[in-house]
């Protein structure tokens, strides 16, 4: 099911996904076809269980469907290697955890500037891009300070910034504020709609906050791993 | 930023397991200095006394090779002086030492012993193979030795002499017949080997010439070269020269007469594979659990730097980086150990209890023996090397979303 207009970013085409639970398989994603624009600001919506943890990581090449292709910008990425598939999530999309995720040893401009060193860019460019990264999420004098030393809010600025760092076509969030106060929360999700609507990076949510699913522009709605509506907002 | 900046970072945020994992590098790679430079120092040792004891080359008749004779002197060097002037002509040549061979029996008149004898040249015999430390009492033979003889101290004993007593000497001639000389003790000698100390008598050319009523003949010269001489090239060049002047010789090296030495060897290196074995063994199986540790509680950082664009070999190498730093920094660390401890066993004067038949330990003496510490580098990369790859092989092929939701 596509609902936007324009030629998709990512698209998932009836893709599956099941796990094994002991000796049966438990179906997480069942046949959903499912696709992104360029700019869009989505939220992947459904309780527990749903499966849109599972889409998003199947979309962001995190993990391969049992069938069903996932395609970005036209490629099909089940025919990709794994070094392959590595390079493109390094150059085309950005992550936010729930849990953060940033590298405990490193600073924060260190966290921002590591998707650019994979990409090989020379360290004095990579350190003016992550303090211009760092400054636009509200974190210019915390370039020197490791994540243990932050707050949650603060880490996940800093989580923003890396997953900006390649200039991503896309950005996927998995409950990206699942562990913040509600006003963090909001922050940092009008942080994410700053960047969305002035770099033109897609968002693609998977959540139950109603603090992201408030500020969506399309909301898909999944029950038992299948798409129950999508809609825009 | 590089996988070993990042390794170092990891290790230093982890400070007790590195700090244990490079405990156990540095004591692995001490062991390897100290044990190398210990066995390299016995080797140079043995290799030395041997040298001292049966030169660099002997020259002996071709029908000696191998053979035992069955009267005294059957395969002796006739026309000694002449062969030994030429041998000492060559360049590489530092001295040419003349020995009679023989056997007989030595008696006080109340009592007779037998005794294994050797004929020598005293003064270049002494300058080049006697260690000053041999002569217990009395002092060695000196001149042409006139009837001087040295006694080993376990001979001297059975026959209850000391220097300046008379002893009559008995042997066989070349000839078959019975002779006998007196000699006076000059001094007795231990020759650290129990049995030959209980039979071990030197004289004069001179007086063993007498006894043996042959002259210009010896069993053998025994040859020392100057350092750094090639002992092949001037092994072949002696008996070149030697043919061309009619002796009918064989040159042998130190290597052939000294079988000992290489079963020595053979067996140190042997004892010291077998240490060195169960000792990479330890540092493996050690390596192996605390990087498999680090592994496991990293695992979702591990799923967060594939998610970022790392690719499995990248995760590979940043924990291949840790060990390998891990050995390095154990390395360094096991170095100075080795040279404190070697520092420390060399002035404590602690001598090793003596060989089976010797009479006298040896002081424990460590080299510095730099390729036992290249040894020890190489096997400490290695080993880490081996100990990470499993577990940094496992972290590389983690799925991605299973790393992310680990606890």
């Amino acid at each position: 099911m596509s609902t936007h207009s324009g030629a998709p970013l990512i698209e998932a085409v009836n893709v599956s996904r099941s796990y094994a639970l002991g000796a049966a398989r438990v179906p997480a994603v069942r046949d959903v076809t499912f696709s992104i624009g360029a700019g869009e600001f989505v939220a992947l919506q459904g309780p527990s269980g749903s499966g849109k943890t599972t889409l998003l990581n199947l979309l962001g090449l995190l993990d391969r469907p049992d069938e069903g292709t996932v395609r970005l910008e036209g490629r099909d990425g089940e025919s990709l290697t794994e070094n392959e598939r590595s390079d493109l999530r390094r150059d085309r999309f950005g992550f936010v955890f729930q849990t953060f995720n940033l590298i405990p040893v490193l600073t924060a401009e260190e966290n921002v500037a590591y998707p650019l060193a994979l990409a090989g860019v020379e360290a004095r460019q990579r350190r003016v891009r992550a303090r211009e990264l760092l400054a636009s999420v509200g974190l210019p004098e915390k370039a020197a300070v490791r994540p243990d030393l932050l707050s949650g809010g603060q880490r996940q600025r800093v989580a923003i910034a890396r997953a900006l760092a390649n200039r991503p076509a896309v950005v996927f969030a998995d409950e990206p504020t699942a562990n913040l106060d509600s006003h963090t929360a909001e922050e940092i999700l009008d942080l994410m709609r700053e960047i969305n609507a002035s770099a033109k990076v897609a968002f693609l949510f998977a959540t139950h906050d109603p603090i992201v699913v408030e500020r969506a522009r399309r909301v898909v709605k999944l029950h038992d791993g299948a798409i129950a509506s999508d809609e825009r907002v | 930023m590089s996988a070993f900046a990042l390794a170092w970072r990891n290790l230093v945020r982890q400070k007790r397991r590195s700090f244990l994992m490079i405990a156990v590098v540095t004591f692995g790679f001490a062991s390897f200095a100290l044990a190398g430079g210990f066995i390299a120092q016995s080797f140079e040792a043995l290799k030395e006394g041997t040298i001292r004891s049966v030169g660099h080359l002997q020259i002996l008749d071709r029908r000696a090779v191998g053979k035992a004779e069955d009267s005294t002197l059957e395969y002796g060097i006739p026309e000694a002086a002449r062969a030994r002037a030429l041998v000492a002509k060559d360049p590489d040549v530092a001295a040419v030492l003349p020995r009679i061979d023989f056997v007989g029996l030595a008696t006080n008149g109340a009592k007779s012993v037998p005794f294994l004898g050797v004929g020598v040249d005293p003064d270049p015999e002494a300058a080049a193979t006697l260690a000053p430390e041999l002569v217990v009492s009395g002092r060695y033979l000196s001149g042409d030795g006139g009837d001087g003889i040295v006694l080993g101290t376990g001979l001297a004993a059975a026959l209850g002499v000391k220097p300046g007593d008379r002893v009559t000497l008995l042997a066989t001639t070349p000839d078959g017949s019975l002779n006998a000389v007196d000699g006076i003790v000059e001094g007795l000698v231990d020759v650290r080997i129990k049995e030959l100390n209980d039979r071990y008598l030197a004289g004069g050319i001179g007086l063993v010439s007498r006894l043996l009523q042959s002259s210009e003949t010896v069993s053998k010269l025994v040859v020392f070269l100057k350092p750094g001489a090639n002992e092949e090239k001037a092994a072949e060049r002696l008996a070149a020269a030697l043919t061309a002047a009619g002796f009918p010789i064989a040159v042998q090296r130190w290597q052939e007469l000294a079988v000992f030495y290489g079963q020595v060897r053979l067996l140190y290196i042997g004892i010291f594979g077998f240490v060195g074995t169960v000792l990479v063994v330890i540092v493996i199986l050690s390596a192996a659990i605390v990087m498999t540790m680090a592994v496991t509680e990293r695992t979702r950082e591990i799923g967060t730097l594939r998610a970022l664009g790392t690719r499995p070999s990248g995760v590979l190498r940043m924990f291949l980086a840790e060990g390998i730093v891990i050995a390095i920094a154990g390395c360094v660390a096991g170095m100075l150990l080795a040279l404190v401890i070697r520092a420390g066993l060399n002035a404590s004067g602690l001598m090793l209890p003596p060989p089976p038949g010797a009479t006298h330990g040896m002081p424990i003496n460590v080299k510095l023996y730099p390729l036992a510490y290249a040894a020890g580098l190489a096997a400490m990369i290695l080993t880490m090397g081996i100990a990470s790859f499993i577990p940094a092989r496992r972290a590389s092929r983690i799925a991605i979303v299973d790393a992310l939701t680990h606890v």
